[in-house]
């Protein structure tokens, strides 16, 4: 009888799992579990999808149960697993029981819910399953109102995406700017402009205090600047890995609440793995566990859980989290720190910032292309960055995250090597502009202390 | 209360004061950007005893600290490649980031259908 494996989860880290197991050992007997009735769609574009960017929802979808089945998966659709036994080998899914001999957790995470008088009124949606969006998208053709509540990324995607829809968004966040748990105030200032160019209400320092209904619908949302009508609120507050099932069979859980992993994704119990929203991994610049990190960690983990519980012997780094997005037709990314969060850790740091374009600056198109590098005093090896521009910010988030990781100083960056092409790189790269920029600047300073 | 349990309310504690504290400085340096902000303010302690000290303390020192805690992550490789420095294979296994493996041979005609889905 072949190994069972049963893959607890059909979101990114699942289905890497289950895909990249069976392809390792395609003597596995491999079972996936999700209590959803898709897979292989992608939830990031729903935003997008609302604001017809996408033109149909079904453009989301990249594949099909049945396809999965083909290659040799047991895909156990809408079943959700209520019980883990790990001393018989079991998980209870409908009143039966399943064995196994290897286990991998992606059950993924929870939004954060408001903690405030209404928040079980009818009209609160929260962005996750891909059929819930599509029953969405159907009210919004018949509603003019709309709240998005909290200052995460989720939230600017929708505002834009409301917005460009034809909706009446107000967007609060009860920071002192945009998005500030994540950016810096000089990153987040382009970003709100970009949402409010878009038609969209931004309401920073601005609390929830409650949701106020009529005949059991939200009729508005209740703030500290006061009460915004709608017709619907859009919750976009924490991710929150998702520990039920991991908790009821004694897993370590760490200090962010998610489960606690090794690089091989191993938990705390034998022969069981975990990968995506549901565990915490390290941060590469202080090792603190983080959760709820992108699409492409959770895959990427799943693809070592996988390969690891199929016999093999992957490990995955501490991350250095390279993210970027849209806010508006304007783009803002980053990688690790920037300053707000280095100051709150009590990191030290020297900042080196440029503004460069993103072509050749007489190249129809051209956009000015905004880097703030921060840099570790003294080695100046990079520690953290952030950008804002048109087009090129999501490779250079990616580019510096690489770099940083491989121990790279702003010396590096300064002399680094860049294509040259009109249409699609500027002489000066705007990295080494900022490289330069900071090194000038902390060559300035160490003139002008006194000897 | 278990001491996981106190380890994470401490994290999330403190977190959430020094990120407040953050706040105040960074965003007087970049006035224009930024409006009163709504976070509710309450401890004292926390405010004008831990902050303080917490800031007192050198980088090193609190990474000391944290570790000795057990507040950071373990069974992790800590030391990154230092840049220029050959690849070489990892002592444990094969990387997930890469190492030019079969697998990764295969992938390059892969059809997109394990795009990452109930994740973000």
């Amino acid at each position: 009888m072949s190994e069972r494996l049963i893959v607890i989860g059909g979101g990114g880290a699942g289905t890497a799992a289950a895909t990249i197991a069976k392809r390792v050992n395609p003597d596995l007997h491999v079972t996936v579990f999700t209590e959803f009735q898709d897979i292989a769609y992608s939830p990031c574009g729903i935003p997008y999808a609302h604001g017809r960017e996408i033109p149909e929802f079904n453009d989301l979808f990249l594949s099909t149960v049945q396809r999965y089945i083909d290659d040799g998966l047991d895909m156990r659709m809408e079943t959700c697993v209520t019980d883990i036994d790990l001393a018989r080998g079991t998980v209870t899914a409908r009143n039966e029981h399943h064995g196994f001999d290897k286990l991998v957790l992606c059950t993924g995470f929870m939004w954060e819910q408001p903690d405030v008088p209404g928040a079980n009124l009818e009209g609160l949606h929260y962005v996750k399953d891909i059929r819930r969006a599509m029953e969405f998208d159907k009210e919004l053709d018949s509603i003019k109102r709309a709240v998005v509540i909290g200052g995460m990324w989720l939230g600017v995607e929708m505002s834009g995406g409301l917005a460009r829809r034809g909706l009446h968004v107000d967007f609060i966040d009860d920071g002192p700017w945009l998005l500030s748990e994540l950016v810096d105030p000089d990153v987040a200032e382009p970003a709100q402009e970009a949402l409010e160019k878009l038609g969209v209400n931004v309401r920073t320092g601005t609390r929830l205090l409650g949701f106020e209904g009529a005949n059991g619908r939200i009729r508005a949302v209740s703030t500290s600047a006061g009460e915004l009508e709608c017709d619907v609120a859009v919750i976009c507050l924490h991710k929150l890995p998702n520990t039920a099932l991991a908790s009821a069979i004694g897993l370590e859980l760490g200090t962010t609440g998610g489960v606690v992993v090794d690089d091989h994704m191993r938990t705390s119990a034998p022969g069981v793995w975990a990968a995506g929203d549901v565990i915490e991994v390290p941060h590469g610049l202080s090792m603190l566990p983080i959760s709820g990190l992108t699409g492409s960690h959770a895959y990427s983990q799943g693809r070592v859980a996988g390969a690891n519980a199929a016999g093999e012997n992957r490990s995955y780094d501490p991350v250095w989290i390279p993210w970027g997005f849209m806010s508006g037709d304007y783009t803002i990314g980053g990688f690790s720190i920037g300053e707000t969060l280095a100051e709150a850790m009590g990191i030290p740091y020297v900042l080196a910032q440029g503004v460069g374009v993103s072509r050749a600056r007489y190249f129809p198109g051209a956009a000015r292309t905004h880097v703030k590098l921060l840099a570790e005093p003294g080695s100046l090896r990079l520690i953290g960055a952030q950008l804002h521009g048109g087009e090129g910010i999501k490779e250079r988030c990616d580019f510096l995250a690489f770099v940083a990781k491989r121990g790279a100083t702003l010396d590096d960056l300064a002399w680094m090597e860049n294509i040259y092409s009109p249409p699609i790189g500027a002489l000066f790269e705007p990295m080494q502009i900022a490289a330069q920029n900071g090194l000038a600047e902390l060559a300035q300073k160490r003139e002008q202390v006194p000897v | 209360m278990t001491v996981t349990d106190c380890k994470r309310l401490l994290r999330a504690r403190s977190e959430y004061v020094l990120r407040l504290a953050a706040m105040d400085d960074v965003g007087r340096r970049y006035p224009g950007c930024v409006t009163k902000s709504a976070l509710p303010r309450d401890g004292a302690f926390w405010r004008y005893v831990f902050v303080p000290l917490y800031r007192r303390v050198p980088w090193s020192f609190k990474r000391k600290g944290m570790r000795v805690l057990r507040m950071t992550a373990r069974n992790w490789p800590e030391n990154a490649r230092r840049f220029g420095e050959p690849w070489r294979p990892p002592p444990n296994g094969t990387r997930a980031s890469g190492g030019g493996s079969l697998e990764r041979s295969r992938e390059s005609s892969e059809r997109p259908r394990e795009e990452p889905s109930a994740e973000r």
